[in-house]
């Protein structure tokens, strides 16, 4: 039998493809004939993927093998609608990748067991609270959002997207422990059974502080990650579906209240609801990325032969490169692209719950659980913002949008999930000792 | 746990289900309504790229054509107008921003290449957005010397063949350059004398005596009257203690009805409308046209109107209406409005013997493999006489010109059939000028219509030379 790592090298050769084409129709579309100008670039980051293939060799052989080359396409149609919209940032992107697979090799060689994250899950639900209130405290205020930590010489990082990540790990902690007495309801409220208040409060309270601080750092996007998550990690937890019921309608109501409050939001809302008629000003985003969508149709033009950039290099969508990078694929390679970056996102999200099923404990299935949850959470938060489902929210689309803490976080949620499998898949238990 | 894990993912698939769904709803079924809708920047950038057909004359000038360019690496094409202000209204123009106007709009489909089958392969990127070549009617050698005449005067000129109806020149004064609408509109747009308006096909004005053609055929159809009918002119005709009286208040005694159309005496034809009565007068106005927009299909429905009677309150009225003063709509008054267009329809047809031929523009479009995926054909409107009344007004409508008041259309060794017209415009000592005739009489091979509005000359004084030159024009092309 091929050994799963043979199997990762070869799925690997997919992406790679998928990069030097893309990046070749690129530079043609631009160049008007056939340019092979960013073929080493297109190289280097291949180079980087075969360095993380390489260090799963060496540190977690048994790791699921579908995942790496998974984020791999995501990474190479992004990096190419990047280079497409402005070659710098796909420069830029590539440090940020190169940066991400340090990070990610960082995991697999500190990181030989997973489980002692649970010893520290208090600690490092603390640390996550501590980064967004430095954020509040530091941060710098771009669009109206307090999300971005100046680190000098113009580089910006969003402490929120680390913050994400260990929520996830205090959350397995904690509900690993409590599971038990929070799936057996004492008492009821409104009708709804409720888990005695004395076990819950602790992760009300904790969730709560998390996003009053995204409340005032006015980043309403991570606000409804998180509480995604959470309450998802709640159901994996107690196998309940009456408490992300019940949250999902105190949300909803929270919502209003929200919506009745920030003015901010009410904008957002209205640019929502009726974009069409406010199209130069509140619903101009979502108009002109409704129109990109459309251009696009069903196959679309092709990479780097869509209508993005103007001749004066301005995008016509504001945003695109972060929050509207699905509407440049979209445009670019039509319906049957974007449902194909859509399955990727699915089949992500599908290796990261078999992962979680075939772990054998429950922090493991619960923080491996959280994590694919918050890639899966996020990229259909901004996704259903585009396509009108929700109100456009600004989270990165993983691996795709421009953005270094996004990148490196993601990198590291890869690399906490391979370490996962790797453990459970260790042909014997002797060899854990 | 796992179970819990698994319906987790169940509902996140049902999640990406429904953005796919929403997905779709954009990029496949709403993605027309979205191009359709204004300000969308991708209509425009779609157009640039758009290797649009071209529209050429029927002596092979292109009047506008796409040329290839670079821009920021991508191969857009520019629209540009080689005889911009030549017939600027018939080619019309095409801008997202604007909108489109004349053959640009009403043959959009084809210039743009979305007809047949191309439009879906296209969705699939299939076949490349390639349009077809629509070739005119009109003649650039006859629409210069028309646009020449015209000399600026707010005014028309319409040509056409009257044996198939093509149009050979149709002429708007004052006119515009085409290459400017995209650069200059506003200031175009607001320039005295209006020349965005199509004066041929939008330009209503009383017709004057250019309708007694009408009035002959009605005349010589009912059997009453013939060429040598006659009549005696005491420089008067009242109605109703209404006097209608002669041009210059002339007298002219005894004459034929001939005589009565060649000097363009009102009183007989007062006389004759009167007899004639709203009914049959109506009728032949119906069967000449009047009462609804010319059938030119070719062009845009917005840029034609109708002629005919009009209410005080603008409003068209039935052609034969009763109780109304018969003996002035006769002599071309009495609140009737006629364009330049319906009035080249009546000379058409009488120099077709009788028979009305549906004007047309399109002679035909060309894919680019030279197939041609549509061609304009001579049809009939209808019959508006018979041989026999067209022929004998023929014959009367070259006296007019021989020896008559429109004797200045006249062509040496060329036999000219015309009719002139003087309206008053309203203002004192302006007038509405008019020609309609066809050359050669015997076997006409052009029939025209001039019209200079507000001008102090007369038909036979400023219309009738235009018409003159420009026939001539049309039948040297036509040898």
């Amino acid at each position: 039998m091929i050994s799963r790592r043979t199997r990762e090298a070869g799925f690997l050769l997919a992406p790679a493809a998928i990069g030097i084409l893309g990046a070749a129709s690129v530079a043609s579309a631009q160049a008007g004939g056939l340019d092979v100008g960013p073929l080493p670039a297109a190289g280097a980051i291949i180079g980087v993927f075969v360095v993380m293939h390489l260090a799963l060799r060496l540190l977690a052989p048994h790791a699921d093998p579908y995942l790496l080359p998974l984020v791999g396409v995501l990474v190479a149609i992004g990096l190419v609608e990047l280079s497409r919209i402005d070659p710098e940032l796909a420069h830029d992107q590539a440090i940020w990748i190169t940066v991400g697979a340090a990070v990610f090799v960082a995991v697999l060689v500190l990181l030989r067991d997973h489980r002692i994250l649970q010893h520290y899950s208090y600690l490092i639900g603390l640390t996550a609270v501590g980064l967004l209130v430095v954020t509040m405290v530091f941060g710098t205020r771009i669009n109206g959002a307090k999300l971005w930590i100046s680190i000098g010489n113009g580089q910006t990082i969003q402490l929120g997207e680390f913050a994400k990540v260990l929520i996830v790990i205090f959350l397995a902690g904690y509900l690993r422990d409590r599971r038990e007495v929070l799936a057996i309801p004492t008492g009821r409220m409104l009708g709804i059974p409720m888990p005695p208040l004395r076990h819950l409060a602790p992760v009300l309270v904790f969730v709560g502080a998390a996003l009053a601080a995204v409340v005032v750092l006015n980043d309403f996007g991570t606000a409804l990650l998180f509480v995604g998550v959470f309450l998802a990690m709640l159901f994996l937890a107690t196998g309940r579906v009456a408490y992300p019921a019940a949250g999902l309608v105190t949300f909803l109501v929270g919502s209003v209240l929200v919506y009745l409050a920030v003015p901010r939001i009410h904008d957002r809302v209205t640019g929502w609801l009726s974009p069409f008629d406010h199209p130069q000003d509140l619903g101009f985003q979502m108009v002109q990325s409704l129109y990109a969508l459309g251009d696009g149709g069903i196959v679309g033009p092709g990479l780097g032969r869509g209508f993005l950039v103007t001749a004066d290099g301005q995008t016509l969508i504001p945003e695109l490169r972060t929050d509207f990078i699905f509407s440049a694929i979209a445009s670019e390679l039509g319906y049957v692209g974007a449902i194909g970056v859509l399955l990727v996102f699915v089949l992500v999200a599908y290796r990261g719950f078999v992962i979680a099923a075939q772990s054998n404990d429950g922090f493991s299935k619960l923080l491996a659980g959280g994590l694919t949850a918050v890639l899966a959470f996020q990229a259909f938060l901004i996704v259903a913002g585009i396509v009108r489902l929700v109100p456009l929210t600004g989270v990165t689309l993983p691996f795709m949008s421009y953005g270094g803490s996004s990148v490196v976080t993601n990198f590291g949620v890869i690399a906490l999930l391979l370490v996962m499998s790797h453990r459970s898949r260790l042909p014997t238990r002797a060899a854990e000792a | 746990m796992n179970r819990s894990i698994r319906r987790l993912y169940l509902s996140i698939v049902v999640g990406f289900g429904l953005l796919a769904g929403f997905l779709g709803w954009w990029q496949v079924v709403a993605a027309g309504e979205l191009e359709s809708r204004r300000g969308n920047p991708y209509v425009a950038e779609k157009e640039r790229r758009i290797d649009r057909g071209a529209i050429t004359s029927v002596d092979g000038k292109f009047l506008a054509r796409s040329i290839p360019t670079t821009v920021g690496g991508q191969r857009v094409y520019r629209r540009v107008y080689p005889q911009g202000a030549l017939a600027p209204h018939v080619v019309g123009y095409a801008t997202p921003q604007l909108g489109s106007t004349g053959i640009e709009a009403a043959f959009n489909k084809y210039l743009a290449g979305s007809y047949g089958a191309e439009p879906l392969l296209r969705r699939l990127n299939l076949a490349d957005k390639r349009g077809a070549d629509v070739q005119l009617t009109l003649d650039t050698r006859v629409q210069r010397v028309a646009v020449d005449a015209l000399a600026g005067r707010a005014g028309a000129v319409v040509a056409l063949d009257p044996r198939s109806g093509g149009i050979i020149a149709m002429a708007s004064a004052p006119t515009f350059n085409l290459n400017d609408v995209a650069t200059d509109f506003a200031e175009v747009r607001t320039r005295p004398g209006a020349p965005l308006l199509s004066r041929p096909t939008q330009s209503r004005q009383p017709p004057g005596s250019t309708f007694k053609v009408v009035t002959a055929t009605s005349a010589l159809e009912s059997g009453s009257y013939t060429a040598t009918s006659r009549f005696v002119d005491t420089g008067r005709f009242v109605l109703n203690g209404q006097a209608i009286t002669n041009f210059g208040g002339a007298r002219f005694g005894a004459h034929t009805f001939e005589t009565a159309l060649t000097k363009s005496i009102n009183t007989t034809f007062a006389r004759i409308g009167q007899d004639l009565g709203p009914d049959r007068l109506g009728q032949t106005m119906t069967a000449f046209g009047f009462g609804e927009a010319p059938e030119l299909r070719d062009l845009p429905s917005a840029m034609l109107v109708a002629s005919g009677r009009f209410g005080a309150d603008g409003k068209l009225l039935p052609n034969g209406e009763q109780g109304i003063d018969t003996p002035r709509v006769a002599i071309g008054q009495e609140r009737l409005g006629a364009t330049p267009l319906q009035m080249a329809m009546v000379a058409s047809a009488i120099a077709n013997g009788g028979e009305l031929r549906r004007p047309f523009l399109v002679r035909q479009v060309r894919d680019r493999g030279g197939d041609v995926v549509r061609e304009g054909r001579p049809e009939t409107v209808r019959r508006v006489t018979t041989p026999d009344v067209a022929s004998a007004l023929s014959a009367m409508m070259r006296s007019v010109v021989r020896e008559g008041t429109g004797t200045a259309a006249g062509l040496i060794g060329l036999d000219v059939a015309g009719k002139t017209g003087t309206a008053e415009s309203g203002a004192a000592g302006r007038n509405q000028a008019w020609f309609i005739g066809f050359a050669p009489a015997a076997n006409p091979v052009v029939a025209v219509a001039v019209l200079v509005e507000d001008t102090t000359g007369t038909g036979g004084g400023v219309a009738a030379p235009i018409a003159g030159t420009v026939m001539r024009a049309a039948v040297e092309v036509a040898r």
